[in-house]
């Protein structure tokens, strides 16, 4: 296995608070991962950390072979957790914006996409759902051909038909795409059939981490393994 | 586990088993009962995987043992077909069948009954058996 992302001995405190406590992991290049874990556990951290937005107190990090910078961001699409989009946009604008901001943003895939999330180019941000600003938030991120697709919590908080969208367009967007994708999620249940990998963390240390398929012949689903490990 | 048919094959899957497993063993099967017939088309590896929600690389695991097998082919920029070798059929029909009967002798041996009478027991039920 060629890992996209190494970590060794990973550390950031927030105040007295360790975030991530010495966490060490290998992400598989072109495969699905899940980053798991209760709140708290570090997950967000750790996918900031990977754009940069957060340094390490110590530890090395190393994605696609080089550090986190501002010009490795060229390479990753990143959603963040808790995103929003310009209220003053509507979905025009959006992926106008996309097409002259973000390196690697393919204006007519960022179209097949809003019309497959089920959007269209004159709806306002500012009198869009949660649920459908979060299927823009997505299209502007798989609209974007690059190395790495990071998305942080894409499905909290989001009514079923949006989740089931979301779902269908990351299996089209996997199916055409050699991305490495990482994936945080607490929606385990409708979503542990779309990853090969999975890490599972625990007070900012990697708990458990292997290919789920392996995991599943040797203890079973996903969600078996959480109850496992957190419960 | 609920029950999903794609491209006339019925599937159903467990998430704590290996699914590309699962997705092997079902289109086996459904070739073996005429569910997805000789030479007809499959789906592509999205629309299997969209159709069972899973992820494409499992689903092209499951396809890339199929056609090791020779149960498919894949034609050139027209897709995956079930084989139209009835031999091929044949033989899948009758490994399923041994793997079913392996299974169920395997269960009476553990309950501690001779081979006698398993047979004994076939009969009984209007099961040929020597």
């Amino acid at each position: 296995m060629k890992s996209a992302i190494h970590a060794a001995n990973l550390t950031k405190k927030y105040g007295k608070r360790m975030a991530l406590a010495g966490l060490d992991v290998d992400i598989p290049e072109h495969a699905v991962t899940a980053i798991l874990g209760p709140n708290g556990a570090g997950k967000s951290t750790f996918m900031r950390m990977l754009t940069g937005l957060v340094s390490p107190d110590q530890g090395t990090l190393s994605i696609l072979g080089q550090y986190p910078s501002w010009q490795l961001n060229a390479s990753i699409s990143y959603l963040p957790d808790r995103a929003r989009w310009f209220e003053s946009h509507r979905v025009e604008h959006a992926v106008e914006w996309g097409a002259s901001l973000l390196p690697g943003f393919d204006k007519d895939r960022a179209w097949e996409l809003v019309r497959a999330l089920g959007l269209d180019a004159e709806m306002d941000v500012r009198g869009m759902s949660k649920g459908q600003e979060a299927r823009l938030m997505l299209a502007i991120c798989l609209a974007r051909d690059v190395p790495l697709l990071v998305l942080d919590e894409p499905f909290s908080g989001i009514d079923m038909i949006s989740r089931e969208k979301i779902v269908a367009a990351l299996i089209d967007s996997f199916s055409e795409r050699r991305q490495t994708v990482l994936i945080c999620t607490h929606e385990i249940a409708e979503t542990e059939s779309l990853f090969d990998y999975a890490v599972f963390m625990k007070d900012g240390r990697n708990a458990m981490s292997g290919h789920v398929e392996e995991l599943r012949a040797s203890r079973g689903s996903v969600q078996d393994i959480y109850r496992q490990l957190y419960s | 586990m609920n029950e999903t048919t794609v491209g006339g094959m019925k599937f159903v899957l467990d998430l704590s088993q290996p699914l590309y497993e699962q997705v092997l063993a079902q289109v086996r099967s459904s070739i073996a009962k005429g569910e997805i017939a000789l030479g007809e088309k499959i789906p592509s590896v999205r629309e299997m995987a969209q159709g069972l929600k899973i992820n494409p690389n499992t689903v092209m695991r499951a396809y890339q043992e199929l056609e090791r097998d020779q149960l498919t082919e894949t034609r050139r920029g027209q897709g995956t077909f079930i084989t139209t070798d009835s031999e091929k059929v044949r033989t899948i029909r009758y490994r399923l069948a041994e793997e079913a009967v392996d299974e169920f002798l395997a269960k009476l041996g553990s309950l501690g009954f001779t081979a006698s009478e398993v047979a004994a027991i076939l009969r009984s039920k209007g099961g040929e058996a020597r």
